[in-house]
């Protein structure tokens, strides 16, 4: 545009200028306006979904999860919300009730596990102390970790860490985890052996002599661990949730 | 011998090492407690020798290699004595009565034995008692002498029978 001299001009270009950012908003309003309805619409499906669907939901474990599945990804998180139209749903019931399962097992392993359990040893024992129906049967380690995900909510007594190769431990204590102590806990776990010490620490994660000791020694102290001291070699840290007859006892 | 059905810690190598943490300790005692317990009445062995102790397979398992230190038999055994469970012979606390029934539950049973079998008011040798044909099927059958004079003291306290000894002989009353 050539611009033209003149105060008259600059004033006719504010005006330019006003109609433009005028005309901006007015499309961003419908803009929003459409995406509004379009959630609104997706919504409404997705609720008749949930509801057509309800036993579905319930019952079958692969179409539970992929339902999860969709939620997660526009953002919905049909157990988070107590109120509105889900709780209407109960779906969220399967898992509070999966929750308080989770919890009685762990409070009644705990005695021999120090409440550090494996999340396999955690879906056996449901699955015994469970109806017998299949749709009670039939939980997947993914109902499980949704499930205790949830205990979150009382604090850092409830706490799943992953130990590597797509397994979990639930730790039904009060306190934290770090790292180190998970990496411990994998250790443990893959070699098989359901022990650790030092040395394989040194060795396997190349860490140094006092970050070693230091891990396992809390872990001694928070009751996770139990120290064997009779090992010709150097000291052994065995962890119950690991060994496999601890496992299978009663 | 009667077989006893090892408890899973029996397999665990930590268990032969006092836990240095208290309340993993505590479980771990808890679990000893019953397996001494549980080893002692299958066993029906009444006296542990704490010198000896480390060579029973109670104490040491040789599959895995792992014993249980003296002190940590000691600590167990103060353990069960605070309960009743057992009682050191001497001051020297080398050799101690197991009692898997304590002197009072095994007071209770003898008297009760001798209440539906008709023994009342009659007096019976302690050896009919552990060793006689009447008694085969009985819990205390076997038991060692020493701890069924002391269950049957706990009888005579409370009048509930009398300790009569004559000659060699050493028999009880009921009432």
């Amino acid at each position: 545009m050539r611009r033209r001299a003149g105060i008259g001009a600059i004033q006719k270009q504010k005006l330019e200028q006003e109609k433009y950012r005028d005309k901006g908003t007015e499309l961003q309003e419908n803009q929003f306006e459409q995406m509004a309805k379009q959630l609104e619409v997706f919504r409404t499906n997705l609720e008749e979904f949930a509801t057509k669907h309800k036993k579905e939901i319930k019952k079958n474990a692969q179409f539970r999860r992929q339902f999860q599945e969709m939620c997660a990804s526009i953002g919905v998180d049909p157990l988070a919300s107590g109120k509105g139209f889900w709780s209407v749903l109960g779906i969220g019931d399967f898992y509070y009730e999966l929750s308080v399962q989770i919890v009685e097992v762990c409070l009644a392993t705990s005695y021999k596990n120090g409440g550090l359990i494996s999340l396999d040893e955690l879906r056996q024992r449901l699955i015994q102390a469970r109806g017998k129906s299949k749709q009670h049967q039939d939980i997947t380690n993914d109902d499980l970790l949704n499930a205790s995900r949830k205990l979150r909510i009382f604090g850092n007594g409830f706490s799943v860490y992953p130990i590597g190769k797509g397994q979990y431990v639930v730790q039904s204590i009060p306190g934290e985890l770090t790292m180190d102590h998970t990496a411990v806990l994998t250790q443990a776990a893959n070699s098989g052996k359901a022990h650790v010490s030092v040395s394989m620490l040194e060795r396997e994660l190349k860490w140094e002599t006092g970050r070693a000791e230091k891990a396992l020694n809390h872990m001694v102290k928070e009751g996770l661990a139990w120290l064997d001291s009779q090992d010709p070699q150097e000291k052994l840290y065995w962890f119950p949730c690991c060994f496999a007859a601890c496992i299978n006892a009663s | 011998m009667a077989q006893i059905e090892w408890p899973w810690q029996y397999g665990f190598p930590p268990f032969f090492t006092i836990q240095p943490n208290a309340e993993t300790c505590a479980r771990q005692i808890a679990a000893w407690r019953a397996l001494i317990l549980e080893y002692h009445a299958v066993q029906k062995q009444g006296v542990l020798d704490v010198r000896e102790a480390q060579r029973s397979p109670l104490f040491n398992n040789s599959a895995i290699n792992r014993t249980l230190p003296q002190e940590g038999i000691v600590k167990i055994l103060e353990d069960l004595a605070r309960t009743g469970n057992a009682e050191p012979q001497d001051k020297t606390k080398t050799r101690w009565f197991i009692y898997w029934h304590t002197l009072d539950e095994w007071g209770e049973i003898i008297y009760a034995w001798a209440q539906n079998n008709g023994f009342m008011n009659t007096v019976c040798t302690l050896y009919e008692l552990t060793a006689g044909d009447n008694t085969s099927e009985e819990e205390f059958y076997g038991l060692d002498s020493e701890i069924l004079i002391k269950a049957l003291r706990t009888l005579e306290q409370k009048k509930k029978a009398e300790l009569i000894f004559f000659d060699d002989n050493q028999g009880v009353k009921f009432f």
